[in-house]
């Protein structure tokens, strides 16, 4: 087995090392599978880079996939900070969407484009806070378990979305459309301003303040620092005299709030309509992975973002591809990046005592320690 | 509901909480051993794409069934190395495994998505001489599948191991006190990645089952629909008690199954979709009820759960 010494102090190679060792790693793995099921990996990855970041263009659509990505990465982190796991940045993202399509349908052009579009961030952000408020008050006053609550509700609101679009005459539904069911369009001055001829959207910038101003909530607040000391020891949090629950709470609720502005952005900057299928692409899980490989910081969560928001821009690439390779493989890359970023963030923490290595390790057992 | 509707609906439920209670007393063995995996769902999507392309070669539902088997423990195998030898987060991992998982299983079973499996491929169903004639009963519980009765099996030896042999002793108490375990002489670590691979095997299977019994073709959103993270929440649900598990995935098959029964007793005011969302309200209430008052106290989570031990740091 090997042995593991906790590290004293971390040299610099290291965090850089770790995110390149991880996707190295995932793309070789990636390359198996890409060779088992007969197509060359070369052409694969040099078609997704190309795809996503050789181009203005392409990069711009990377940027695009990458908004929502750091907005649910951020909403992530913040509930990761003191130790709390909102799973549910998923179902948040939807009530969100739900909400801010919802006003901007109900404001139609009865306010100007920029009220409706601070409506429509406001609402998304309400709807996400809305979906985790029972988890939140259930975790902070009876300690139940926030992971499954919160993984449970993405399927609640999975089954609501789908409802509104499919299963029922709601506000939401086109009432044009026909045979094939789809959500209303929201009035044209609600749509998010966009840069240029690329499909980069305000949402962007709204996800990149809100990174300034999580960083500055997280390290110039109180609430910032009530907040270390809860991550630290929930013990000592009380006794520092520092409100637990409501503290729980508001963190909870800041982490809805995040993910719900994710939805928010995908109504007004890409489907500008409630779209079940242009939501339920798992931006909230890929919060998640966004968080890890940040290590929780919040200005490294828009350079993982960006990566993985090329990597997803890149499957739909794979499309135009004469053999059809499955977009499916960038969803797979995801998670092979994300368990290998895992795996070597042990180099981060510890020094790494190989089998074959000389002197015994420091947890074998005594008479392992003996024997070597 | 005339008598046969209620049979029927029964069996189907009894036939629906199976794949739940397979792949729930696998997380419950691996969660009495202190390893939280929530990559249920991915582990039981890749069982059943596995198994489907193992029997469309093979022609044979029992190899299929082991290779999707294999699989789950394939991929909860990654996960033993990364929580237990390299001390990652349990709850960031568990959640990798179901990406990887999902777009894996996606991505092999693309060629033959919406394919159904021949006949021949499909589980038989095995009546119970005797018993099958009992009024009701007989219908709802001994004309079933084999998995089915090797379900009750595995749960009856799963408690039997649990409370009542030396290795389901050390096990609980690797689960509750790994430090003390390890005075003990017990090798914490090695029993961790037994049962947490003993998890994947039943995650996997419960995906296989799915596969070969429950659904007509492999279709990633359709196959296995959430009930992994169901399995998860029928843990904590069960107080960590097998036999609770397998009657807590009877209830919930019961829930799964409601839809299609009340739609046949012409129940339609109720949108589909909100009766699929019952399962999951449910458990978040069951859930939140269970926290009130001492309960929580006598509801036996391990104690060590979702900690990484690490010897020189105890």
């Amino acid at each position: 087995m090997l042995g593991l010494e906790r590290r004293s102090d971390v040299p610099a190679w290291i965090y850089v090392a770790v995110p390149v060792i991880a996707v190295l790693l995932a793309l070789a793995v990636g390359a198996v599978f890409l060779v088992f099921t007969g197509h060359d990996p070369l052409t694969v990855y040099r078609v997704m880079i190309q795809a996503s970041f050789a181009s203005t263009f392409g990069f711009a659509d990377t940027l695009v996939s990458a908004t929502p990505l750091i907005l649910t990465g951020l909403a992530a982190l913040v509930s990761f900070r003191v130790k709390l796991w909102n799973i549910g940045a998923e179902g948040q993202l939807y009530i969100g969407a739900v909400c801010a399509s919802g006003i901007a349908l109900l404001i139609g052009e009865s306010l100007p484009g920029w009220a409706n579009i601070l409506m429509m961030l406001a609402a998304g952000a309400f709807g996400g806070m809305l979906f985790i408020l029972i988890p939140a008050i259930a975790r902070a006053w009876l300690r139940t378990n926030e992971i499954i609550t919160t993984l449970l509700l993405n399927s609640v609101a999975l089954l609501f979305i789908n409802w509104l679009i499919f299963g029922s005459r709601s506000f939401w539904r086109d009432p044009a459309a026909g045979q094939f069911p789809q959500g209303l369009r929201i009035p044209d001055e609600a749509y998010f301003p966009r840069w240029g001829a690329t499909r980069v959207h305000l949402g962007l910038v709204i996800a990149l303040l809100a990174v300034v101003a999580i960083w500055f909530v997280l390290n110039r607040t109180r609430f910032g620092f009530r907040m270390k000391i809860l991550g630290d020891s929930e013990s000592a949090a009380r006794y520092a005299g520092v409100p637990v629950r409501l503290m729980v709470v508001a963190v909870l609720l800041l982490s809805g709030a995040l993910a719900g502005l994710a939805g928010a952005a995908d109504v007004g900057g890409f489907s500008r309509r409630l779209d079940p299928n242009s939501l339920a692409i798992g931006m909230g899980y890929a919060g998640i992975i966004v968080a890890a490989l940040s290590r929780l910081n919040p200005g490294s969560v828009i350079l993982v973002a960006i990566m993985l928001g090329g990597v997803r821009n890149a499957g739909t690439a794979l499309q135009s591809l004469p053999e059809r390779v499955p977009m499916e493989i960038a969803v797979m890359l995801e998670g092979a990046i994300l368990l290998f970023a895992l795996g070597s963030e042990v180099l981060v923490r510890y020094r790494i005592h190989w089998p074959w290595s000389k002197g015994p390790a420091l947890d074998a057992s005594p008479e392992e320690a003996e024997a070597t | 509901m005339n008598e046969t509707v209620l049979a029927m609906t029964l069996a189907a439920a009894v036939a629906a909480g199976t794949p739940l209670a397979l792949a729930a007393i696998g997380e419950l063995i691996t969660e009495r051993a202190g390893i939280l995996n929530l990559g249920v769902e991915g582990m039981m999507l890749l069982g059943a794409v596995t198994t489907f392309l193992v029997s469309l070669a093979t022609g044979s539902p029992w190899i299929g069934m082991a290779a999707g088997a294999l699989a789950g423990a394939g991929l909860s195998a990654a996960h033993a190395f990364l929580t237990i030898t390299l001390r990652a987060n349990q709850i960031v991992s568990g959640l990798a495994l179901v990406i990887f998982g999902t777009g894996l299983s996606t991505f092999l079973g693309r060629p033959v998505e919406g394919m159904p499996l021949p006949r021949e491929s499909r589980l038989p169903r095995m009546n119970i001489q005797l018993l099958q004639d009992l009024p009701l009963l007989g219908r709802v519980l001994f004309q079933q599948d084999v998995v089915v009765y090797g379900t009750w099996v595995i749960a009856a030896l799963t408690a039997f191991y649990l409370f009542r042999t030396r290795p389901g002793l050390s096990l609980r108490a690797v689960g509750e006190s790994p430090a003390t375990a390890d005075v003990m002489g017990l090798r914490v670590n090695t029993i961790r990645y037994v049962h947490t691979l003993v998890g994947g095997l039943l995650g996997g299977g419960a995906g296989a089952y799915l596969m070969l019994a429950r659904v007509p073709a492999w279709s990633q959103a359709a196959t296995t629909n959430g009930i992994g993270f169901i399995a998860i929440a029928l843990v904590v649900f069960a107080s960590w008690r097998p036999w609770r598990a397998l009657l807590g995935a009877l209830i919930f098959g019961l829930a799964l199954r409601a839809n299609f029964a009340l739609q046949a007793a012409g129940v339609t005011f109720i949108p589909a979709e909100f009766l699929a969302m019952t399962p999951y309200l449910l458990t978040i209430l069951v859930l939140i009820a269970l926290s009130f008052s001492d309960l929580r106290r006598r509801a036996g989570a391990p104690e060590a759960l979702g900690v990484p031990y690490a010897r020189e740091e105890r």
